[in-house]
């Protein structure tokens, strides 16, 4: 048999890149964000919260965009396949794994009304950070599920 | 893995159809075809029918199931 016949390694197929792009931009823009919002908390913001916000979601969007398309140019056979029945198992499982994290952490959030804060106004801010936490936590570890199957199966 | 396949083989012996030849006449991914000749992933019925079908033969010339290990094997958690 020829060396392609028996190799069983692959390259990293276009799914597997997409979900490394969301996971690492997921990490480096929600770190900056949940950063600025530690210093927030500690009266010492390097940003305000409503321009981070929306600065880091349009930074996001246009990674996200620009990356896919990078991608999507050096395999365009690939990048238009549609997902085939494993690629919808691997999708299925790390939502699967992501629903309990955000579900924990969405209670999670509820504690914080209880936290001392010095201000009560802070607990609503808290709260709703804690829930957008939980939503970029689930997020990382859907992708991070996806690439840890994507791995386990190549 | 109980159920173990003839893909490569069969593979080799169709003029050495590569993995995304076959992939695309099933209509998978190659990294699928991939995990499925490697026991790593068990298809559904339907894409080892096609599997088959790509080869012009019987299902069970492809597939076949391993009834002595899988009575050893824990099932796989899905």
């Amino acid at each position: 048999m020829s060396a392609d016949m028996t190799n069983q390694h692959t390259p990293m197929s276009f799914r597997e890149k997409s979900a490394w792009i969301s996971l690492v931009l997921l990490l480096v823009l929600g770190g900056i964000y949940f950063w600025n919002f530690a210093l927030i908390l500690a009266r010492r913001p390097a940003f305000s919260d409503v321009e981070l916000f929306f600065g880091v979601v349009a930074a996001l969007v246009i990674a996200e965009v620009v990356l896919h398309m990078a991608i999507a140019i050096r395999s365009p056979e690939e990048a238009r396949t549609p997902k085939d029945e494993r690629e919808w198992l691997i999708d299925l499982k790390a939502t699967r794994v992501a629903f309990f994290v955000l579900l924990v952490s969405a209670f999670a959030s509820i504690g914080t009304v209880h936290l001392p804060l010095r201000d009560p106004h802070d607990h609503t801010f808290v709260m709703m950070h804690g829930v957008l936490f939980s939503i970029v936590a689930a997020e990382i570890v859907k992708f991070g599920t996806q690439i840890a199957l994507y791995r386990r199966d190549a | 893995m109980v159920i173990r396949n003839t893909i490569r083989r069969l593979r080799f012996d169709e003029d050495e159809m590569t993995q995304q030849e076959l992939a695309d006449k099933v209509g998978v991914t190659r990294q699928t075809i991939n995990a499925i000749e490697a026991g790593k992933y068990s298809p559904s019925l339907e894409v080892a029918f096609r599997i088959a079908a790509a080869f012009g033969v019987p299902l069970e010339q492809v597939f076949q199931y391993d009834d002595a290990q899988s009575k050893t094997d824990r099932p796989r958690k899905v």
